[in-house]
């Protein structure tokens, strides 16, 4: 079976996100762009899952502008085999996203589609579910283990009361969340392998699908600055504090 | 030594009440060095919050003889700030800045600010501090300037001289130097203030500095390669330098063994290789340009690829993002602190020749082996610069401080290969009190008696950080 992994570029994780003083949005020039955390962890499962001799095949997508090569080489050096870019400078909101990966589902027929459950930039967590709906196939989101079985798939979720494991019939869709697994390191032979597979260029109108956006971003704030803590001399003090300013007491 | 109560209290009552500590239990922090290798002991605590207060105590000190320990961060290795019955002067709260000028690329800042701090400012300014260690989260700039601080970035940043363009020093007379300035040329005579940096207190009191900062870098690479012996290691070196120019900026070297102690040891870290390799070299380049004007990525893959056709390179891994590099960096800063769960350590800070290093790490090794035999070294740290922590695990089944008896007799062994090389037996943690006898063994009479003029010319009563570096 084939595997399907879409991969989003993103601010790093570690980068202090600075917001543009215009307040349209958040400052990209010269700022480190990686995978998507949640994204990387996804294809990590679905290596796990080829090398257990579960699949043949593992594709992974990205959607985004020419720089998500980069992204998409990443995804290779970690064991992928190919890659389509589907080239746009656009925003794209989870919905196209969702329809986009419709289409390239119908070209490639995977029979699993795993996804991160979110992505750490616009924290949408759409994608996995709109496809899911769109394609009308079983949905199991924020996996915290997968393990494929005769046609089926069981699905371990992370939900608020605890674990909760579903079981899907294959072909299905699998948010991953952080707990899943640990992603590998690119090894250097791979990286340099990476670059010899082949990646697939297309554009959101070979699938026949329209990226205007449907949202208007109004302003884009910094959040409010927390105070720092003040250091009281006794506990007289600290109770007055409490009683009179934080009046918790 | 003892210190008459009545200079104690006329020494306290220039800081006022805030200024000062003379409860003992109150003084562990202050006396204990990071390794437990000495334990201090002081009858005051002086903390003075300006140059001014700081000045007037040392006056007071000149005029009445009585000897001064100044302190820092308290996390040198050498037992540079520790007192024996002398004063201890804690420059912890003079940490004001007094000026941030991105314009001329220069922060100027008192001694007790910590390093990380200034790093975060220099930040904030779009620019970078280039001195990375692992006590930045605690040691203070006073102390970095006095012991003339390496750590990570030597390689391209230089040390800790590279960095100050100015300083202000209380004399052990106490009067003020005022040096500070952003001045990156002045050949006005003497450039007094390399005379301070490293000088360790023992010359005066370093109470502000005027630092080199440097356009922050955009654009970061860290890689973590195995590779066959040290000397496929240097020559990896040669080839780095000759495919990045200057965007080299970390050469470091660790053994199998620091890579086993640390993954045993410290929860969360893992080797990020499958197979096992008898030597790692972490390498990181780092550039200003951005993206669009160099693919530092390029440069990365063909150092590395080049180091993989010729044989340097057996296995390696790229971060692909700055967790990653986080996390390489982490095998690398935790050597130290994996190693206290192996039992005791004998410490060296060495540097010889880099092309030296091949040949040194054998003989060392050999000289190791005759002495104590099972001890295993665990030689790791800044290959790039030449300099290596030359730490010694002991034996599986020794006695814990039998071993660490043996400090001194072995650090006379492993320096004796590294004075053959023509290296130096403190590459970057100073002399302090552990390395004076070294001093002694290692440098020539013309040396030693330069040094001890120049200490005798600025503090003839010996009041300032007394025993360190030159004895008397």
């Amino acid at each position: 079976m084939k595997i399907l992994v879409p991969v989003k570029r993103v601010i790093d994780y570690n980068v202090k996100v600075r917001v543009k003083a215009d307040n349209t949005g958040v400052e990209l020039a010269n700022v480190k762009m990686s995978m998507n955390p949640f994204d990387e962890i996804a294809v990590e499962e679905a290596l796990r899952i080829k090398e257990a001799g579960n699949a043949e095949e593992i594709i992974v997508v990205s959607i985004g502008p020419a720089q998500a090569q980069e992204t998409l080489r990443t995804a290779l050096a970690m064991g992928a085999d190919r890659a389509i870019l589907v080239k746009t400078d656009d925003l794209v909101e989870p919905l196209a996203v969702a329809k986009i990966l419709k289409a390239i589902v119908a070209e490639e027929t995977p029979e699993l589609v795993i996804l991160g459950k979110q992505a750490i930039d616009d924290d949408c967590n759409q994608t996995g579910q709109m496809l899911a709906a769109l394609l009308e196939w079983p949905q199991g989101t924020f996996a915290s283990e997968v393990k494929l079985g005769e046609g089926t798939v069981n699905v371990t979720r992370e939900v608020d009361g605890g674990l909760e494991t579903v079981k899907l019939t294959l072909p299905a869709v699998v948010t991953a969340d952080l707990r899943l697994n640990e992603p590998r390191y690119a090894s250097l032979p791979n990286i340099m392998k990476a670059k010899r597979k082949p990646l697939d260029t297309k554009e959101p109108s070979d699938y026949g699908v329209d990226t205007a956006r449907r949202l208007t971003t109004l302003k884009v704030e910094e959040p409010a600055k927390r105070a720092s803590g003040i250091i009281v001399e006794n506990i007289a003090e600290l109770v007055t504090k409490l009683r009179d300013e934080a009046g918790v007491i | 030594m003892t210190i008459n109560p009545i200079h104690l209290e006329k020494l306290k009552k220039i800081l006022g009440s805030e200024g000062w500590i003379d409860d003992q239990t109150d003084m562990p922090s202050f006396l204990r060095e990071p390794r437990d290798k000495y334990q201090g002991n002081t009858p005051l605590i002086l903390m003075p919050d300006s140059t001014e207060k700081t000045a007037e105590i040392v006056r007071y000190c000149a005029q009445n003889k009585i000897p001064l320990v100044p302190q820092g961060g308290n996390s040198g290795l050498v037992g540079g700030a520790i007192p024996t019955g002398e004063i201890l002067l804690s420059l912890k709260r003079l940490k004001a800045i007094r000026q941030q000028d991105a314009r001329n690329l220069t922060i100027t800042v008192e001694a007790g600010c910590i390093l990380s701090h200034i790093q975060e400012l220099a930040q904030e300014m779009n620019c970078l501090f280039p001195l990375s260690l692992a006590a930045e989260g605690s040691c203070m700039i006073g102390g970095n300037i006095s012991t003339n601080a390496g750590g990570v970035n030597v390689l391209h940043y230089g040390n800790m001289r590279n960095l100050v363009l100015g300083l202000e020093v209380v004399l052990p007379n106490g009067e003020t130097w005022h040096g500070l300035g952003g001045l990156r040329k002045d050949n006005t005579g003497y450039d007094l203030k390399q005379l301070f940096i490293g000088a360790e207190g023992s010359l005066g009191i370093i109470t502000a500095a005027t630092l080199k900062l440097s356009p922050h870098p955009h654009e970061k690479q860290t890689a973590f390669v195995a590779v066959p012996d040290p000397d496929a290691a240097v020559n990896l070196l040669s080839i780095a330098r000759n495919i990045s120019g200057d965007c080299l900026t970390a050469f470091e070297i660790i053994p199998r063994l620091g890579i086993d102690m640390v993954t045993d040891n410290i929860p969360g870290s893992r080797d990020p290789m499958t197979q096992t390799y008898d030597w790692y070299i972490l390498l990181e380049g780092t550039s200003s340009l951005s993206r669009d004007l160099l693919d530092l990525e390029a440069v990365m893959e063909r150092i590395l690829s080049t180091g993989l056709d010729d044989g340097l390179i057996l296995d390696g891994v790229i971060a692909k993002n700055i967790t990653e590099s986080n996390n390489l960096w982490q095998l690398r800063e935790n050597l130290s602190e994996a190693q206290k769960f192996e039992g005791g350590s004998i410490k060296h800070d060495i540097s010889v020749p880099i092309s030296a290093i091949p040949a040194f790490l054998i003989e060392a090794g050999m000289a190791v082996e005759t002495s104590i035999p099972g001890a295993r070294p665990v030689p790791f740290g800044h290959l790039g610069d030449g300099n290596l922590h030359y730490n010694i695990s002991q034996p599986k089944h020794m006695a814990r401080q039998a071993f660490l008896d043996q400090w001194e007799s072995l650090n006379q062994s492993v320096h004796d290969v590294v004075d053959k090389f023509n290296g130096s037996f403190s590459a970057e943690h100073g002399i302090g009190r552990m390395k004076t006898d070294d001093m002694l063994r290692y440098k020539s009479k013309v040396e030693m008696a330069m040094m001890t003029k120049i200490k005798h010319t600025l503090d003839p009563h010996n009041i300032m950080n007394p025993g360190v570096i030159v004895r008397k």
